[in-house]
């Protein structure tokens, strides 16, 4: 295409390359590589057949497996034992539901807009991060505290004080004093014991607990982050599948809470929700500057020196939702272990 | 710390204390204790009731079968999310919700289903009739039937009649599926006779049949097969994210990537050159007069 004219700074010789140069039209399929497939480790299929992990799907049915099996086979590649079976029922059956907490109260408010389901329960999914159902975080913990330990020689009790005196009160710890009145979380790991597979992961939780409670100054205990991830780790899941596979469990009971709130509750239309006056504590009431005065009005961002961009920096974190008073700790590439966190507050 | 809960409602599905979480009545806990499975409680969870042992059965093979399915909507969907690397839940939360219209929509084929039984009952006519109407109302309309047809396994979902099968075996057969059979057989009787390719039924009809009879109601149905398929979605994604390559457009990987320039082709509008603001008003005019824009508008 022929060009009439340069358009702003395009012409400008400080860019790096003649950008009227550059050539419009897509790219040609490149023929000097393999062509594009879907690479799988985990399933594929034709018209006949659905095979995951080398098994047929439907022969998998007909030979009397079922969804639990199925897992085992997606996520690790084999058939679980009975037992193993057995402990994954159990784990599930306690992360189907709890009550008005986050993944339900995510999927209902997304019900008040007239959605599908799937909407509302792949939202209650989102509910998970790594403070609410931080298996991933809790999981992670676990192996790199037990790799660094074991590398230096320590048992598991020195390694499970080490790590209770960085992490006490994190809530990914799994000890915290939610479930000091409820049984459940510490019959997880007697339930596992019984069933025989009970192994490393919940050995050393049980070390973390009981160096927690020493150091704690308030009464702590097992919970059921760490009861269930345990379990699923000595059960031989990942962290990430044990973090995916109890959010998409609890989907479950976040699709029957869109259920009830369709059935019993109204939809929400746009603007209809109001906010009080008396929830608010931002800025004053003030008039808009008219918009020929706003050089006037206006507070320009720009800092120059390092004394001045740290004073506008402890400004702007004055105003709540600017995100200044956020900081993610970012991957330290220095560091070989370095453990990235969201949302901590400077 | 505050445990009260994030919304204020009234519930019939789950309390929570500090001392237990109860679905339905039942302790949680002591559920998982007695030794109840997984399905079990999808019943409790839905129902309110324990389920008959091959009722269990029958939702443990429905939701074993529905689990895994390769390639599809949800897959693709989850796999193309990780290639930004976002947390993981965000690409399990993707998979699931490619759930619609068309990808598994089993609460549309369970309302299909309901209203012409309720057209049976109603009109008392049997529900092979009510299957007959259904399959000339949506064929005369020139719409697909529900429950039919599958475009990967055009000779017959491998998971369908087999459903169907274990049903049957399982005694677990009730209006449902006599009327999802009747639907069958007018849908083929009819393609037949107007020269029609054999289409055979899909997981949705067989799946959404045999749940229904269970006794789950179209969107509790639907949430138990497409939640069920989130747990695959999950193990496509960390497949991605741990052994595939970010941004999934590298040069350098010796197959073409999914997100490489060269998968693009482009057949909207040719290339042209972008206005000044000075020539803004009267080009946008014209551009507006012209009406050629509209055949690209979506």
């Amino acid at each position: 295409m022929d060009k009439k004219r340069v358009i702003g700074n395009l012409d400008n010789p400080g860019l790096p390359y003649e950008y009227d140069k550059r050539e419009y039209g897509t790219v040609p399929l490149d023929t000097s590589r393999d062509p594009f497939q879907w690479v799988s480790e985990v399933a594929y299929k034709n018209t006949h057949r659905i095979v995951t992990r080398g098994y047929d799907t439907t022969e998998l049915m007909e030979q009397g497996y079922g969804i639990t099996d199925v897992m085992f086979i997606n996520f690790q590649a084999r058939i679980p034992t009975l037992a193993e079976d057995q402990m994954l029922n159990y784990i599930l059956i306690l992360s189907l539901e709890d009550g008005l907490s986050m993944p339900a109260a995510m999927s209902r408010m997304v019900a008040r807009s007239k959605t599908f389901l799937t909407q509302a329960c792949g939202t209650s999914i989102l509910a998970f991060g790594h403070a609410y159902g931080a298996y991933s975080a809790f999981g992670n913990m676990l192996l790199s505290a037990l790799e660094k330990g074991e590398s230096e020689g320590k048992d598991i009790e020195t390694i499970a004080k080490e790590l209770v005196a960085n992490k006490l009160g994190d809530p990914a710890l799994g000890v915290s004093d939610l479930m000091l009145k409820d049984p459940a979380a510490k019959r997880i790991f007697a339930r596992a014991e019984k069933l025989g597979v009970a192994g490393k992961y919940i050995a050393f939780t049980k070390e973390i607990v009981k160096a927690a409670q020493s150091a704690s100054s308030t009464p702590v205990d097992l919970d059921l982050l760490a009861a269930t991830g345990a379990v699923m780790m000595d059960l031989g899941f990942t962290p990430e599948a044990t973090w995916s596979i109890i959010a998409i469990t609890r989907s479950f009971g976040a699709g029957a809470h869109y259920i009830e709130e369709v059935e019993r509750e109204e939809h929400t239309r746009l603007g209809e929700s109001l906010t009080p006056k008396e929830m608010y504590d931002g800025p004053d009431d003030r008039p808009v500057p008219p918009l020929a005065d706003r050089d006037k009005a206006a507070t320009p961002a720009k800092t120059s020196t390092p004394d001045e961009w740290k004073a506008a920096f402890e400004e702007r974190k004055k105003l709540h939702g600017s995100g200044f008073s956020i900081i993610e700790e970012i991957h330290d590439p220095s560091k070989k272990t370095g453990v990235k966190t969201l949302g901590k507050k400077i | 710390m505050t445990r009260e809960p994030m919304l204020s409602r009234k519930t019939s599905i789950a309390y929570k204390t500090a001392e237990k979480t109860v679905l339905r009545g039942y302790d949680v806990s002591e559920l998982a204790e007695e030794g109840y499975s997984f399905c079990d409680a999808m019943f409790v969870l839905f129902q309110g009731r324990i389920p008959s042992e091959k009722e269990e059965k029958m939702l443990k093979y429905e939701m074993g079968a529905f689990l895994e399915h390769s390639m599809s909507p949800s897959a693709a969907s989850a796999i193309a999310v990780t290639a930004g690397r976002p947390n993981l839940p965000t690409a399990v939360a993707a998979g699931v919700m490619t759930f619609g219209g068309v990808h598994g929509p089993g609460a549309a084929h369970g309302y299909m289903m309901n209203k012409y039984i309720t057209r049976a009952q109603r009109e008392d006519k049997t529900l092979d009739e009510a299957a007959e109407i259904l399959v000339d109302d949506y064929m005369d309309a020139d719409q697909p039937v529900m429950g039919m047809g599958q475009p990967q396994h055009t000779d017959g979902d491998p998971r369908a009649e087999p459903i169907h099968l274990q049903q049957e075996e399982l005694g677990t057969n009730g209006a449902y599926h006599e009327f999802q059979r009747s639907v069958e057989k007018h849908f083929h009787a009819r393609r037949k006779r107007e020269g029609k390719n054999y289409v055979g039924v899909n997981v949705v009809g067989a799946g959404n049949a045999a749940l229904s009879d269970l006794g789950f109601a179209p969107n509790a149905a639907w949430c138990i097969g497409s939640v069920a398929r989130g747990y695959s979605c999950a193990t496509h994604a960390i497949f991605a994210m741990k052994k595939g390559r970010a941004w999934a457009a590298s040069k350098r990987e010796p197959m073409v990537q999914m997100l490489d320039l060269s998968m693009i082709k482009y057949v909207g509008p040719e290339d042209r050159e972008v206005p000044t603001q000075e020539e803004r008003q009267e080009y946008a005019e014209a551009q507006k007069k012209s009406g050629e824009y509209k055949k690209w508008v979506i």
